[in-house]
């Protein structure tokens, strides 16, 4: 097992670096680069243009520059510094990360707490008038763009008062105890995670649904129920655990889309993680704070597929990693 | 003065924006009012300072209270030195002091850590008197010392600063730049000159922002400067000279800014500044949601929302506990120009032609043709339509806001369909074909592409407005959004475009002498023809005297003259094509006094240690 962790893990250092190369290319393609923008304050002298210019590395061919990333990274872990911060790209996405990493967890709750039950109950009651409701609720959330809905909330926010209107803290979180505040992130934290955790619901119950009715139709289930075991017991205590199977390799893969899948919801909710921050970057042609940022999702994206493959060995004994 | 980047929101956004205010106004829902706590009133700690300054202001305010606006991207630095765009300087603007000022309201030149100062005779050096017992904000004084440090550090080639260009004169012979010299005889005077007397000495030498050498002289003389006073430097470390300190940075999320316990402005009381307890930059990415934000009682002010709008806000105000601010004529002005460059130079070192080849460089390099589509060009409707009815006509950077340098008599080539129709057969453009498009002598058909940035709707829909008025005539135009890099690359560097349509934001001080490299010939942003080595026309050479006139003498009545005469010969020569301007408002909470926004930015807080909290209001 370790070995086999130990084995995946290596396999990332390569990947990381096909992605930094491809990375660092598509960005050398983009016309312009960060001192474009700059140029056009009339007040900067070309030659003060210049010597950014060389302050930035920018003077060096695009190879150069390449290489000598990564030979700060390799010989100094150096993951280079933003242009527009002046600081260590880590410095910069650090607290962007983690923020998104909250909203995409408490996404994840919302998503999986309703998909299972939910999709549990279609399945129990498949073809009733419940099990085309939750459907049709489903997809009609589904349809909706996140923006409208993100707006919808926001409004109801502002409307009512029950929650507050973006952002992930209240003004006066920093006289708050430890407690208070991290009921204030919570309570801001509701509307964005709803909608970000609705939007793959529909699909999920769906999923969820279907895998136990396969379930339910096989022949130690009606082994089960001829023992006389009540219905609910039947469901959970003997369909359930091998209904989940597919569906934790499903939550494996959404765990590498983490970092990525609530950049949307980021932007109306005002939501102080990465994916502003990266935007902003590719924008301004920050070039190793768009690396440093494409870098970390990959790492993330890697890290969830091997949690994905661990997850299944648990749940199921028949896998193993040798 | 530069091109401004910011789009406007995206379209899409702006329609959900104005949705949601329009539902919002609809459900009439409740007015807001802020959430902070009534505090102990404010006791001044610190003993008054020696030699205050007295600020002038409407009305004497009360301290307490917090000021929370609403602001679209976090700060990147809070080092002035390297700060290279707005989110930045916004914040820096408040928390750094400098030897002078500029009045926001008469654009003159005003004192701050300089009580005084004057000019030799020859108008090449100024001395500065500064002010005595004027303190960091950890108590350390600031002296003479600390002010030639800061110039040090903004005069320092390897730094790049902008600020360096405003303080260095060109050699007239050499054309290479020599920087203004400078010296502190004594703790308290500061000396600087300039190689040639200089209209804008005041406003250069105000831009370098007095920091502290105690602090940050030791990461300058490692070479660490540039990474000093980061978004992650511990607020206790980071020693302002402004009104301001910092209080808390939470990065993309807020920046909260605390009175400087030490700072030497007072009111006409003597009771020290400033009287606002906190400002807040409350990051909202999204325009539709710091507008909620807002109605919420969340954030106190907006410094950008859109015209289409203006209706909703302004029915909101009373309900909303605010008030809806009318700047009157925006400074970021709109224009249009035709690409006169040569190409770019080819392997023998020499440029093939004009960039635009030469049909087209015949008809755009006429006044003619260029006044032609300027009389297209129904102002009106771009008004009534891009603009929702809030715009102004305009002809000049100097916009008719700005009452120092607006010229009344000035008469821009307006709308007048005849008159370009006769100019056109003028030039000997006809439809000869019948098809509606004219010809040109040669039966060259009479199009071009007009390029604009595809993140701003608003622009886009002007040009699609342009492009139906130039039809009229007979001129088929094609609208060519592009990514803004892009845009600037084929404007800067290949020349790849016909015509383009752009905007230029307001300098700090709005003063023509910060466009001198619009409007000079050889200038770096002198758009339609760049970087000339010589001026291309008599009229060009004309301007590049009057700019030279404007920038070298401190006559002020020598520089209006100059400057309106630019101006005839920029409007005569159709160089730019004058759009109209925006009317610019803002929502405002009424509980603040002394507020009083500018077009200039910043145009909310730059009198911020004025602003008050009316009573009866406290805690609210």
């Amino acid at each position: 097992m370790r070995s086999y962790v130990l084995r995946r893990l290596l396999q990332v250092v390569p990947l990381l670096l096909g992605i930094s190369a491809l990375t660092f290319l598509l960005l050398q393609l983009a016309p312009g680069d960060f001192l474009t923008t700059v140029s056009e304050n009339p007040q900067v002298s070309a030659a003060a243009l210049e010597q950014m210019r060389r302050n930035f590395g920018l003077d060096q061919p695009w190879y150069v520059q390449y290489l000598l990333y990564l030979k700060n990274i390799f010989l100094h872990f150096d993951f280079g510094e933003s242009f527009a911060y002046h600081r260590p790209v880590f410095v910069v996405l650090r607290s962007g990360l983690l923020n998104t990493l909250l909203l995409a967890s408490a996404a994840m709750v919302v998503t999986w707490g309703l998909a299972i039950p939910l999709g549990v109950i279609a399945a129990v009651r498949q073809h009733t008038p419940v099990d085309r409701a939750l459907s049709v609720g489903a997809f009609v959330w589904l349809s909706l763009p996140e923006v409208l809905t993100g707006l919808l909330l926001l409004m109801l926010a502002a409307r009512t008062g029950w929650f507050p209107v973006g952002g992930m803290h209240s003004d006066d979180a920093s006289s708050m105890g430890a407690a208070a505040r991290a009921l204030d992130v919570a309570r801001h934290l509701v509307l964005p995670a709803v909608v970000v955790g609705l939007i793959p619901l529909a699909s999920r119950m769906r999923q969820m649904r279907a895998s136990l009715l396969d379930v339910l139709r096989l022949d130690y289930v009606t082994t089960a129920r001829a023992k006389g075991l009540s219905e609910g017991r039947v469901v959970v205590g003997h369909a359930l655990r091998n209904a989940m199977n597919p569906l934790i390799t499903l939550f494996g893969f959404t765990l590498g889309s983490l970092v990525s899948g609530s950049f949307v919801a980021e932007t109306i909710f005002s939501w102080p993680g990465l994916g502003s921050i990266t935007l902003e970057a590719l924008r301004s042609q920050d070039q190793y704070l768009v690396l440093g940022a494409v870098l970390m999702a990959s790492f993330v994206l890697v890290l969830g597929n091997l949690v994905a493959d661990l997850l299944l060995a648990v749940a199921d004994p028949r896998i193993a990693h040798g | 003065m530069r091109i401004e980047t910011k789009g406007r929101g995206h379209f899409a956004r702006a329609l959900a924006a104005g949705a949601v205010l329009a539902l919002a106004a609809a459900l009439g829902g409740a007015g807001g009012c802020g959430g902070a706590k009534p505090q102990a009133p404010w006791v001044d700690h610190e003993p008054p300072p020696p030699d205050p300054m007295v600020t002038p202001m409407a009305e004497i305010g009360v301290h307490g209270g917090r000021f929370r606006i609403g602001a679209t991207t976090g700060p990147k630095t809070l080092n002035p030195v390297v700060a290279n765009e707005n989110s930045s300087n916004d914040v820096c603007g408040r928390l750094y002091t400098s030897l002078t000022d500029v009045d926001y309201t008469t654009g003159d030149d005003v004192a701050l850590l300089a009580k005084s100062w004057e000019f030799s005779p020859d108008d090449r050096t100024v001395t500065f008197h500064l002010r005595h017992g004027a303190r960091f904000s950890d108590g350390h004084l600031i002296t003479s010392e600390d002010v030639k440090f800061s110039f040090d550090l903004y005069l320092d080639d390897t730094l790049a600063t902008s600020v360096a260009t405003m303080l260095s004169e060109p050699d007239p012979r050499t054309g290479r730049r020599v920087k203004f010299s400078y010296s502190a005889p004594d703790s308290y005077t500061f000396t600087v000159t300039s190689p040639r007397p200089d209209a804008l000495m005041l406003p250069a030498t105000g831009s370098v922002r007095i920091l502290p050498k105690h602090v940050l002289g030791a990461a300058y003389a490692e070479g660490r400067f540039a990474s000093a006073y980061g978004i992650d430097t511990p607020p206790e470390s980071l020693v302002t000279s402004g009104p301001w300190r910092l209080k808390e940075l939470v990065p993309n999320e807020k920046v909260e800014l605390e009175r400087n316990p030490y700072w030497f402005g007072v009111d006409a009381n003597g009771s020290r500044l400033p009287y606002l307890d906190a400002i807040v930059f409350v990051v909202t990415k999204d325009q539709s949601g710091a507008a909620l934000k807002f109605e919420a009682g969340e954030i106190d002010a907006l410094d950008n929302v859109s015209p289409a709008d203006y209706p909703a806000w302004e029915r909101g105000q009373k309900k909303g506990g605010y008030r809806l601010y009318d700047l009157g004529p925006s400074y970021n002005t709109n224009f249009l120009w035709f690409n006169l460059n040569p190409a770019p130079p080819g392997p023998d070192g020499r440029s093939p032609g004009p960039a635009v080849g030469k049909v087209k460089y015949a008809w755009f390099s006429k006044a003619d043709f260029r006044r032609a589509v300027s009389k297209a060009i129904d102002r009106d409707a771009l008004i009534a339509g891009p603009l929702h009815g809030f715009g102004f006509r305009n002809w000049s950077t100097m916009t008719r806001g700005n009452a120092k340098w607006y010229d009344s008599t000035i008469a821009g080539v307006d709308h007048d369909p005849e008159g370009a129709s006769r100019l056109l057969a003028g030039l000997g453009m006809k439809d000869r074909d019948g098809d509606g498009v004219l010809e040109d002598a040669q039966g060259n058909k009479v199009e071009f592409g007009i390029v604009t940035n595809a993140d701003n709707e608003w622009r886009q829909q002007m040009v699609n407005l342009i492009r139906d008025d130039l039809s009229k005539v007979g001129i088929r135009a094609s609208l060519v959004p592009l990514e803004f890099n892009t845009l600037l690359t084929r404007v800067r560097n290949d020349f790849q475009y016909d015509a383009c349509l752009l905007g230029l934001g307001s300098a700090v001080p709005a003063d023509p002498g910060m466009g001198q490299n619009v409007w000079k010939s050889s200038g770096s942003t002198h758009y339609w023809r760049l970087r000339s080595p010589k001026p291309a026309t008599a009229e060009e050479a004309r301007v590049d005297v009057l700019m030279d006139r404007l920038v070298h003498t401190r006559d002020f009545a020598a520089r209006r003259a100059a400057w309106h005469e630019i101006m005839q010969i920029v409007n005569d020569q159709c160089w730019l094509v004058w759009l109209p301007v925006m009317d610019l408002r803002l929502p405002i909470r009424s509980r603040f006094g002394n507020v009083a926004p500018s077009p200039m930015p910043h145009r909310i807080l730059w009198n911020s240690d004025r602003i008050f909290v009316r009573p009866g209001h406290r805690g609210s």
